[in-house]
């Protein structure tokens, strides 16, 4: 229990073998499937921005209707620039789940492999590893993302880049435990010892086995991203004006939150709603892949 | 995984974490060289346009820029191991006064927000274990979501200004108190920091407790005191929370260690003058000595924390007792 | 260097990137009600909110518009501007130049003491201007001293500069901060932790990275400053300024976001609008590829509306500019190129300079140093795009910004530039060839040279106004640059604090005059 992650969240799960194909099971678990209804409802929503299928452009500035409340034109209202607080709100969500998924990809590759690296061929990659991991997890992970997002200039990719570096040694820590243990274990012993190479033996052998401990911390993670990106924003650090993330609106919100609360409302309520819609996912998902979990709820 | 307490482990310990400083060291040495401007151009902005090459110079060497970058690092490396932590030319102070002033702020807030959050968590845990999948579990969760899902700035904001402008009640807009200088307002302004932060790290520790209880409870020992006939109440605090502690406090270390830096914007908000606040205003105006040394002191408060998480719960688990 | 035959305005302006206000000076600030001396009430304290502590307190090096709210009050200058902008005497009562232009007689205030009780002399203006000329000093307004060639004492209270040329704006470019008069006997280290100077207020106490105390100096030459004491309080979020200012804990606060204005504008909290001399432009290079070409400039000009710019990057809160913002010397918007956007003479221009088919510009934007700035590029590159002009865009962090922009390293760049009440101080140094800012301009000619010359040599208003309304005409006809607009700055104040007067150069000198019930 010594490996857990520095950052909100719940116990590292065990390694445990998981089958595929878990998807109904989740759907059937009550955190699961609303989890599963709220993201998939803002994904729609994402899309829809996307593809331009909203009645307005998120960034085309409309000075004579600026700050109008909510109606059937305008469903959240619009902000000072009479830009559609919907639109932004939708094209908000994009971004901010872009910056998010980028970020969370970058840190589950590189901390993944990492991990089995380390763990799977201990000595001289594991010390180099670890010593890294433990040189980032000592910094403060906002103050790290805060000075990183300012070496570079600052777009959605780089950001993405500096929260993906904050969360990479969570993901080698939460690897690398499980991949000591199965290390040890019977059937990869036997693998290692036919000849087969040893960087098979890991891919094949080790890496299908920890991918369960992987998905519920991808989650999870992605519910940090967005609240990292949100809170950068917070600092002046986010992505850049014109292009709306949840956390700049929210930002540049305050400041008009008692002419006009719902430039706040709107995108305050669809991060939270974000977040927890990625959190019961993540439950969902511990709850049918964690084998700890088994008959307990 | 857990390893034995010997005088070895410690020794290897206290090497490793003194890598870990250098190598920390060095990251943020680097990191900040690399970001764009200094500190010439972060206090005189574009009128560092209009300086002749001379005065460029005479202010190059008022900063130390004018040393290569080598010798900057080791003469500040050099100076640390004298207790000098550098000068901070934008506070007229030395970073290790600065750092002593700002260190307790931020370490208050911390303790409180953890006290807060173990207050909170627990029971709501233990609630929530107690009768699985049913309304209070639910309730349990519900809480529980929410702080982990709320962003603090937001709470934290809509708190302030809430306050502030419906019952006049804004402790954090009078000029900051020391606790040992005037307790009763530094309580007061550590009120709603502490509460937002607490309600924020409560979801972790809440999800922790609810878990580990949930374990613990399936052991068999649990079981057989039960049989015995241990009253209920005793059973679900000595026996149960006694042993889902060790989890309990490892999460709770992180998130002490955790906040040390992640303070930031609740710092920010309240205008409360801790330690993150000096990085972050450091890293604006380019202050590299001052922002490497409060690095450093951020990662070696961390790095001690860590260490007394471990020690502690090698004393309290019973298991690791029993060897 | 240049060549001694400019003088440049002092460096208080913060040419807009000292964050969040600039520095300008200009006129036609409302008269306030200064509380007349006889029945202002005696001591008080005041709280300012802040959002940040001075970077310096040496004010020689004080550009940060924070420190110099603090130091104005603390320092004095040999003339002051008052609320009208019009040059005053400070701590020279007059200063008189020869028949040829060459000498000026500064004649100084006596009886006046510094804060540790020293007194005030020729010897400290000698010290201090020397110094100021010294580039070891790194004074930021040494440029402003260039056609100075000698400074000395004829007695205790008088002071002689001799001048390399005529310099009617001599007296304008004194009345800055960055040349305050200091004693002789002080040294940048001791100024750095205790401020010593001649202001209405001197400095009590500070805790650094929390607040800023000064209290009255009794000792003050002028009428007996009204406050008790003043406090500099850091809340570094704005919005949380707006809170303490709603719970009563602090009375006074200068916002530059009119959002955050109306925010706070509420119940006992009232708010002053006051323009500002700093402007918004795109600046012009020149130097640089296609920009080099009159025509394309002329073509990006008439390309742009700048009310809409000002209506959608902010709110409509300012007054469309030219070049010359100061009421005294005020450019004539209409007498541009193209008063009106007027797509068709962009195009015209565009063909004349053989570009039918378009161009594409790069601009640089700082982001995160003042509100606006990326939303004004944004709607630049709208409206360059209909008149085939390609704005290419580069957002930069403010640090990045500044090294590109001191290095002159851009075609295009937007900016929000410090103005200042004389125009040969807001322009000389960009637009002459000898200007320390003109690579940063990319933009001089013969013309403007011998404009500017002359209008140092000038000493009468009216033909002072006369030449510099040229200048203007010669920098629009030629657009070396696209004025856009300026923008206020708000000044909230509690109900309590009366005879408070916000100048258009943000200043906060008129503490000295301000009261709390």
């Amino acid at each position: 229990m010594t490996d857990l992650a520095p950052a909100p969240v719940g116990p590292t799960p065990r390694t445990g073998s998981v089958a595929a194909g878990r998807f109904r099971a989740l759907l059937r678990s009550p955190s699961g499937l609303s989890g599963a209804i709220i993201v998939s409802l803002l994904v729609l929503l994402t899309f829809a921005s996307y593809f331009s299928l909203l009645s307005y452009d998120p960034i085309a500035q409309d000075p004579p209707s600026r700050l109008l409340a909510p109606s059937f034109t305008h469903l959240f209202g619009t902000d000072q620039f009479g830009r559609d607080v919907f639109s932004r709100v939708a094209a908000g969500v994009a971004n901010s789940a872009l910056i998010a998924v980028v970020a969370v990809t970058f840190a589950t590759v590189i901390g993944t492999m990492g991990g089995l690296i380390a763990g799977f061929f201990r000595g001289i990659p594991d010390v180099a590893i670890g010593g890294v991991t433990n040189v980032l997890f000592a910094f403060p992970p906002l103050l790290l993302a805060l000075a990183l997002v300012s070496v570079f200039d600052r777009n959605w990719f780089t950001i993405a880049v500096a929260i993906a570096i904050v969360y990479v040694p969570i993901f080698i820590r939460v690897t690398r435990g499980p991949v000591l243990s199965l290390r040890e274990v019977e059937y990869v012993k036997a693998a290692t010892s036919t000849g087969a190479s040893r960087i098979a033996v890991m891919m094949r052998h080790v890496l299908p086995n920890i991918t369960s401990i992987i998905i519920i911390q991808v989650t999870l993670s992605l519910s940090w991203a967005v609240l990292t990106e949100a809170s950068l924003s917070f600092l002046g650090l986010g992505a850049p004006p014109p292009t709306p993330s949840l956390g700049s609106m929210i930002f540049e919100a305050r400041t008009l939150v008692y002419i006009a609360p719902w430039t706040m409302i709107a995108p305050g309520v669809i991060v939270v709603l974000l977040v927890v819609g990625l959190n019961l996912l993540g439950d969902g998902l511990r709850d049918i892949l964690d084998p700890r979990n088994k008959g307990k709820r | 995984m857990l390893k034995t307490f010997s005088h070895n482990s410690v020794v290897r310990r206290i090497g490793a974490a003194a890598l870990t400083l250098l190598g920390v060291a060095i990251f943020v040495f680097i990191m900040l060289r690399a970001i764009p401007g200094n500190q010439i151009t972060a206090g005189l902005g574009t009128e560092a346009a209009a300086l002749t090459p001379a005065q460029k110079l005479a202010l190059e060497q008022y900063y130390g820029l004018d040393q290569p970058l080598v010798v900057q690092f080791f003469s500040w490396l050099g100076n640390l191991f004298t207790g000098n932590l550098g000068f901070s030319a934008r506070a007229q102070q030395s970073v290790l006064d600065l750092t002593v002033a700002s260190l307790p702020v931020t370490f208050e807030l911390a303790i409180f927000s953890i006290v807060l959050a173990l207050l909170i968590g627990i029971p709501l845990g233990m609630l929530s274990a107690s009768k699985p999948d049913s309304p209070r579990d639910a309730l349990g969760q519900i809480v529980g979501l929410a702080g982990l899902s709320i962003p603090a700035f937001l709470l934290a904001t809509a708190l302030l200004s809430v306050l502030a402008s419906s019952l006049g009640f804004n402790p954090n807009g009078q000029a900051f108190a020391s606790l040992f200088g005037d307790p009763l307002l530094n309580l007061q302004q550590m009120l709603l920091p502490s509460l937002v932060l607490g309600f924020g790290i409560a979801a972790p520790i809440m999800r922790t407790t609810r878990t580990a209880v949930l374990e613990v409870r399936s052991n068999d020992f649990i079981r057989t005191a039960r049989a015995k006939g241990v009253p209920p109440r005793r059973l679900q605090l000595k026996h149960v929370l006694g042993n889902a502690l060790v989890p309990i406090v490892t999460m709770t270390g992180l998130q002490f260690g955790y906040l040390l830096g992640g303070a930031v914007v609740v710092e920010q908000i309240f205008s409360l003058p801790g330690i993150g606040r000096q990085v972050l205003l450091g890293i604006q105006q380019k202050e590299y000595a001052l922002v490497q040394s409060t690095v450093l002191v951020i990662a070696l408060t961390f790095v001690i924390v860590n260490l007394l998480t471990d020690l502690t719960y090698r004393l309290i688990d019973p298991r690791v007792r029993a060897s | 260097m240049s060549h001694g035959s400019r003088f440049t305005r002092g460096a208080v302006s913060a040419l807009g990137l000292a964050a969040i206000v600039s520095l300008a000076v200009s006129g036609c600030s409302s008269p306030g009600t200064p509380a007349p001396a006889e029945t202002a009430k005696s001591g008080g304290s005041l709280v300012v909110g802040v959002t940040s502590d001075p970077d310096t307190l040496f004010p020689w090096k004080a550009t940060q518009f924070q420190a110099t709210h603090v130091l104005q009050n603390v320092y004095g200058t040999l003339t002051e501007f008052d609320e009208g902008l019009n040059v005053v005497p400070g701590l020279a009562e007059s200063w008189d130049a020869s028949e040829d232009g060459l000498t000026v007689t500064l004649k100084l205030r006596e009886g006046v003491t510094f804060a540790d009780g020293s007194t005030f002399g020729s010897e400290d203006v000698v010290s201090s201007l020397t110094k100021i000329q010294d580039e070891a000093t790194a004074a930021v307004s040494r440029s402003a001293l260039a056609s100075v060639t000698a400074i000395e004492a004829s007695d205790e209270n008088t002071v002689l500069l001799t001048l390399s040329a005529p310099n009617a704006a001599l007296p304008a470019g004194l009345a800055v901060l960055t040349l305050a008069m200091l004693s002789s006997d002080d040294t940048e280290a001791a100024l750095n932790t205790a401020p010593n100077g001649t202001g209405a207020y001197s400095f009590d106490t500070r805790v650094a990275n929390q607040s800023i105390t000064l209290k009255k100096n009794t000792a003050y030459w002028g009428d007996e400053p009204t406050l008790g004491s003043v406090e500099f309080r850091v809340i570094p979020d704005e919005s949380s300024i707006v809170s303490a200012m709603q719970s009563g804990n602090v009375q006074m606060a200068i916002f530059d976001d009119p959002l955050v204005a109306q925010t706070a504008e509420s119940g006992s909290i009232t708010i002053a609008k006051t323009p500002q001399l700093s402007y918004h432009t795109l600046q012009l290079n020149a130097t640089r590829g296609d920009l080099a070409d009159v025509n394309v400039r002329l073509a990006i000009s008439c390309a742009v509306d700048r009310q809409e710019v000002l209506d959608t990057a902010a709110l409509g809160e300012g007054e469309v500019t030219g070049p010359i913002t100061s009421p005294a010397y005020k450019s004539d918007t209409d007498a541009r190129p193209c008063p009106e956007r007027d797509l068709k003479q962009a195009a015209a221009y565009l063909a004349k300079a053989g570009k039918a088919d378009g161009v594409t510009i790069k601009t640089i934007v700082s982001q995160g140093e003042y509100a606006t700035s990326v939303n004004e590029a944004q709607n630049l590159k709208a409206q360059l795009a209909e008149a085939k002009i390609t704005l290419d865009v580069e957002t930069l962090e403010s640090g990045a910004y500044v090294d590109r922009w001191v290095a002159g390293d851009f075609d295009a760049a937007v900016a929000l530039n410090g103005g200042q009440p004389d125009p040969d101080g807001m322009y000389g140094r960009y637009f002459t060839s000898t200007g320390n800012l003109n690579k940063v301009a990319g933009y001089s000619s013969p013309e403007l040279d011998a404009l500017f010359a002359e209008g140092r040599a000038a000493s009468d208003p009216t033909d002072r106004a006369a030449i510099y309304e040229k200048v203007s005409a010669e920098l629009e006809d030629n657009a070396a640059w696209v004025w856009l607009f300026t923008s206020y700055s708000y000044t909230a104040t509690d109900s309590a604090v009366q005879g408070f007067v916000p100048m258009a150069n943000g200043s906060l000198q008129y503490l000295r005059t301000t009261t709390v019930n």
